[in-house]
């Protein structure tokens, strides 16, 4: 490459700059710097792999670290000391969220809250930072109107990750509930009916699925 | 409810709660939490401050809401905060004396990571001399490989110059392999 700088490093540097060059927020000099390296020293991937193992044990120490369950609860009350007792509800779509809910089951208010909120931060975190892939977001609630979509129920012990990974493999996208009864609608992509049954039929097939109920077809949007 | 405006970015969020929403606060903890409290409990060693650190981080960030200018990543302000106040508490604790839980928690010098790691597995013996480390230096170990920060980023959560952070990883990884050769398990380098 004409325009790759050559770096001569020692390797207590390359040392150095291999956690990040693994954690990826490596760039510029420091990234060829390492890239160099790990193309032309045979004991530089040896190195690499050590520095893996380091990564996998420190994430394991802090995994193992498990924040208090009635944490919220905590903080919502340190929070309400701070500013006061919460008056009514805004207007914003989280309350409206937590109304609908205190309506239903005890049990199934607290699984679906639950999982409603962790797929909304799913989709908070991952269609806010597109880079990274994730669920899609739907859009405006007039192209909502119009895209097919199927009403779906999920597990209690549904988990957030394995949800949004088949989603956003599939290009479908939570775009409005839990109603209720704990039922979401989640937007369906095809232009046919065919492509929209194939997808509906995986989504009734996932283990995480308790029920699916087809909603709005392609051909039904015209 | 419309999936947009669920998808706020963190700095959307940031904005809201500045706007007094608490509804956004929320969130904001239940995105970040677990993660603040665990970088805390590795500062300070007990549960029990981080409860209170962690909380009071993000209480910070309601009331400092308004003044986040937006140049780093909400995580990344939040960490400085966190590390901030964990400083603090625990230069109180230095002056106040310690309790037990925070006595249980510091490492026992006389009985090194090489010493109990000799029976271990090369994986366990490595978090052990992970954790054997010097505060200095495995906070930033946890910073780059836990959450996954870059070197710019540990700097501003370390109010430390970027080629420190880079020093101190080189002597945070000299130490584990010094520490694991020692425990039967030479990798080569240092």
């Amino acid at each position: 490459m004409s325009g790759k700088k050559k770096t001569m490093r020692g390797r207590d540097e390359l040392e150095a700059l291999l956690p990040f060059y693994l954690n990826g927020t490596l760039s510029g000099e420091d990234l060829l710097a390492v890239e160099d390296w790990l193309a032309a020293d045979a004991e530089a991937m040896a190195a690499l792999a050590e520095a893996e193992m380091e990564a996998a044990e420190t994430s394991a120490a802090n995994e193992a670290i498990r924040p208090p369950a009635d944490a919220l609860a905590r903080f919502n009350r340190a929070l309400e000391r701070e500013a006061g007792p919460a008056g009514a509800a805004s207007g914003n779509p989280f309350a409206a969220l937590w109304q609908r809910l205190a309506g239903l089951p005890a049990g199934l208010a607290w699984a679906t809250a639950a999982l409603a909120v962790a797929l909304v931060l799913y989709q908070a975190v991952y269609g806010g930072f597109g880079e990274r892939g994730g669920v899609e977001i739907a859009g405006t609630e007039q192209d909502e109107a119009k895209r097919p979509f199927a009403l779906v129920v999920f597990k209690a012990d549904a988990r957030m990750a394995d949800i949004g990974a088949f989603l956003s493999a599939n290009g479908a996208a939570i775009v409005g509930g839990p109603t209720a009864t704990g039922v979401f609608r989640v937007a369906i992509p095809g232009e046919t009916g065919a492509e929209y049954d194939r997808v509906v039929a995986l989504v009734a097939a996932q283990p995480f699925v308790e029920q699916v109920t087809p909603g709005r077809r392609p051909a039904d949007a015209n | 409810m419309s999936a947009g405006a669920d998808s706020a970015s963190d700095r959307e969020l940031v904005a809201r709660v500045a706007r007094g929403e608490r509804a956004a606060v929320r969130l904001l903890f239940m995105r970040h939490h677990a993660r603040v409290y665990r970088f805390v409990v590795r500062q300070t060693g007990s549960e029990s401050m981080a409860e209170d650190i962690a909380n009071e981080v993000f209480l910070e960030a309601w009331r400092q809401a308004a003044r986040f200018e937006g140049r780093s990543e909400v995580s990344t302000w939040l960490l400085g905060i966190a590390r901030y106040k964990a400083l603090s508490a625990r230069r109180r604790r230095r002056e106040e004396g310690i309790d037990d839980e925070t006595a249980a928690a510091i490492p026992d010098d006389a009985d090194s990571p090489e010493v109990t790691a000799m029976k271990e597995d090369k994986g366990a013996a490595l978090r052990r001399c992970v954790d054997g480390l010097a505060e200095e230096h495995r906070v930033v170990v946890d910073l780059a490989y836990y959450h996954g920060r870059a070197v710019s980023e540990i700097a501003e959560i370390l109010s430390i110059p970027e080629a420190t952070v880079k020093t101190r990883m080189f002597y945070a990884r000299k130490k584990l392999g010094e520490a694991l050769k020692a425990a039967g398990h030479d990798r080569g380098w240092p």
